[in-house]
């Protein structure tokens, strides 16, 4: 009896296993072995569960509560050992590169807030063990700061992102790093270019897209940062640069429109509504004024 | 309508026998009385659970997030539609010529005018803030459809009262000195909404003119408060509502409702006012015919509302067709469907269907249906939205209409029965100039009672 009991319950388990197996998700093996170089702190799982709610709770719930959404195959509930199995790597690597309905999310969040967020998702993990990455330095040389700057030529065929870093009063161009760089825009950065390494004058040269649209004086908010966040920590830099074609569009509220306010209602509306009531309206007085006439006929 | 009246019927010895048998039921006895504080303990039942609406907010209701409309707005869809049945009987029946609605015509009136005032209420009903409803008419947009419901609505009501006044004021200089067995309040009344009507060629003359004005604007108008009703559903994008034909589906809708709740006052007027002289049975054979001309319209409106999305089975129409056809609203959905429309259909074809006891209850088996009708177009599709519902309370899932909530609708048809019984108890509930004046011009025709 017992026997046949355990049977069962075993082969309830294959048979789960079966259906809720789906196609296994490759990391590759140098992405799945990276660790995060520091130590997550507790302002560290802060942040990451504001990213959380604010980018991923919709989909994966709130984690232990298994109120995921209805999808097939379902996100795994954070607290799961689905998701609890995977390397610190891996989960970076899923969160940054997204598969099916779980979008990518390298344009949207930089290494570091990632990590904030696995920082987070590790709270729900009684056996987790922080592993640290030891820290890289770059051909030995430290710097006090390292910055980007953003330029274009005269004529707005290139964009220069230059490279320098600063140690007491020596500044130094810095060769041989990716930057990227992006046209900021509703719902997610717009890569410009390609990814291009600096060059010996620590330069990297992007061309300029021909129809990227900017505002009505032509100019683009652009942002560059270095590829490896490791390195130096978060190299960035924002900057407005008139690269691009001068787009004048008018917004949503400002033609007379059905979503309008009611000072700019649509003119045919207008006259529709007010001569409608006016013609009704005025008869109903017509009306009134006959019963008067009826009212004085009686006298 | 005539565009002139006759005013020999005055001196006609007929008038005096058809106005003493229509006057006789007017004033206030005691079965009357007792109807009323009836129904006025009733209404306080239900005014005391509009109290804890005030008092605790909308919570206390079934409304929550998904389904914000329930039966409130449903409520207000049977108000508004059986409020319609004024437009079709005196404008378009009347002006068309049909010499037999002549006696039913102000029953149609009193219909118009309690529904479509009580209709304004039932909105109210629906609001959490109901101190923000000046807000309408402050910050209203033009564009929104709900203020073209609200001015609609008002202005459908005015024309409705207006039309009731008016046809009313020769049957006020009639009852002058026939009326010594009411009170003196009411003989007052009277005297005030004769309007020094003299019976004068002048005066009717005016008369005719202003009802025919009212009779031609109150066909646009009830058009027009039917139709925007139904575009604050269609007008949206969801599954049941996203439909070209619901204005005139809505309007055959209003019309069925209409007719069977003049067909339960003709009944009630018949019987208890002792009027079988003035609504015949000849009235009920006309009324059933009606009834099955607009049910046919409506039926064949229902068959294009669900047939046509059901064929093609787009994913978000597939689940709410399914939801009526097979699902949790299968079982309301069929009977609203066969009780409401097929069988009374069915039945109505058949002449000892169309006698006054049967009709009597094949109205009221309508006039419930269709109430439930407007809650089916309401309640499902607000359960059913595009976004999957999660991170809320079961109870949010499922529409539960609470106790509350069913006073306070109980409270606003009570209010109706309230205003239609005033009307009918108090002043005539056919109009003894119309008839006399019909009498007196075929003298020879004698109705069948």
């Amino acid at each position: 009896m017992i026997l046949k009991s355990i049977f069962f319950v075993l082969l309830n388990f294959i048979v789960a296993g079966l259906f809720a197996q789906t196609t296994p998700w490759d990391v590759p093996a140098d992405r799945s072995a990276k660790l995060s170089t520091t130590a997550f702190t507790d302002q560290n799982r802060n942040t990451g569960r504001n990213l959380y709610q604010a980018n991923c709770k919709s989909c994966h719930g709130d984690p232990g509560k298994n109120n995921v959404i209805k999808l097939v195959p379902p996100p795994p509930d954070p607290a799961a050992t689905q998701l609890q199995q995977n390397t610190d790597g891996s989960l970076h690597f899923k969160i940054s590169e997204g598969r099916g309905a779980m979008p990518s999310f390298k344009n949207i969040l930089n290494s570091a807030e990632i990590w904030n967020i696995i920082a987070f998702l590790r709270t729900f993990n009684k056996d987790y063990q922080q592993q640290l990455a030891v820290k890289p330095t770059f051909g030995g040389e430290v710097f006090d700061k390292v910055e980007l700057k953003l330029t274009a030529d005269q004529t707005h065929t290139t964009i220069v992102a230059q490279l320098t870093g600063f140690k007491g009063s020596l500044v130094k161009p810095i060769a041989g790093l990716e930057v990227k760089l992006f046209a900021v825009r509703y719902f997610g950065n717009l890569m410009v270019d390609k990814p291009m390494d600096t060059n010996a004058e620590g330069k990297a040269l992007f061309s300029c897209p021909k129809n990227l649209p900017g505002d009505a004086s032509g100019n683009v908010s652009l942002v560059a940062q270095l590829s490896n966040e490791e390195l130096f920590g978060l190299v960035k830099t924002e900057s407005t640069l008139a690269i691009g074609l001068p787009t004048d569009r008018p917004p949503l509220n400002e033609p007379r429109a059905l979503w309008n306010v009611v000072q700019k209602t649509p003119v045919w509306l207008l006259i529709s509504y007010l001569a409608s009531v006016l013609v009704v309206w005025g008869f109903i007085v017509v009306v009134l004024l006959k019963l008067r006439t009826i009212s004085k006929l009686g006298e | 309508m005539a565009s002139e009246v006759n005013t020999k019927f005055l001196q006609d010895k007929r008038l005096d026998r058809i106005a003493s048998d229509i006057l006789r039921p007017v004033g206030v006895d005691r079965s009357f009385l007792i109807w009323m504080s009836s129904l006025t303990m009733l209404l306080f039942v239900c005014l005391y659970a509009y109290y804890i609406q005030l008092d605790k907010g909308l919570i206390v209701t079934g409304l929550r997030d998904y389904v914000s409309w329930g039966m409130y707005i449903s409520n207000f869809v049977f108000f508004v539609a059986t409020s319609l049945v004024g437009m079709l009987i005196s404008s378009v029946l009347g002006m068309m010529g049909y010499k037999w609605v002549k006696p039913i015509g102000r029953i149609a009136e009193i219909i118009a005018v309690a529904f479509s005032a009580v209709a304004g209420i039932v909105i109210v009903s629906d609001m959490g803030r109901p101190e923000r409803l000046p807000f309408v008419f402050m910050f209203g947009r033009i564009q929104s459809p709900i203020l073209w419901d609200v001015t609609v609505v008002t202005t459908y009501m005015t024309l409705s009262i207006l039309l009731y006044v008016f046809t009313m004021i020769p049957d006020m200089a009639i009852s002058r000195g026939r009326i010594g067995h009411t009170p003196p309040w009411l003989q007052k009344t009277y005297e005030l909404l004769s309007f020094n009507f003299q019976h004068k060629p002048e005066q009717y003359k005016i008369l005719l003119k202003a009802v025919r004005i009212l009779l031609i604007l109150i066909v646009p108008t009830a058009f027009a408060i039917h139709t925007v009703t139904s575009w604050l559903f269609a007008v949206t994008t969801r599954p049941g509502w996203d439909s070209t034909i619901f204005g005139p589906y809505f309007l055959t809708g209003a019309f069925v409702a209409g007719s069977s709740a003049v067909i339960i006052l003709m009944f009630i007027v018949r019987n208890n006012y002792k009027l079988s002289r003035y609504i015949t049975v000849e009235h009920f054979d006309k009324m059933g015919k009606l009834l099955f001309l607009v049910s046919i319209v409506y039926f064949y409106f229902n068959l294009n509302e669900y047939l046509v999305p059901a064929y093609k089975m787009k994913t978000f129409e597939a689940r709410h067709l399914i939801e009526l056809f097979t699902g949790e609203f299968a079982f309301m959905f069929w009977s609203v469907q066969l009780l409401g429309l097929i069988i009374p259909m069915i039945l109505l074809l058949f002449k000892s269907m169309r006698k006054p006891a049967p009709m009597f209850i094949i109205a009221i088996v309508v006039l419930i249906a269709s109430w439930f009708k407007r809650l089916l177009i309401v309640v499902p599709t607000m359960e059913a939205p595009f976004l999957p519902k999660q991170n809320v309370p079961d109870a949010w899932m499922v529409y539960h209409p609470t106790i509350v909530e069913s006073a306070i609708t109980v409270g606003t048809i009570t209010l109706a029965v309230m205003i239609i019984s005033v009307l009918m108890k108090l002043f005539p509930v056919i109009p003894i100039w119309e008839i006399a004046e019909e009498e007196s011009a075929h003298p020879d025709q004698q109705p069948v009672e």
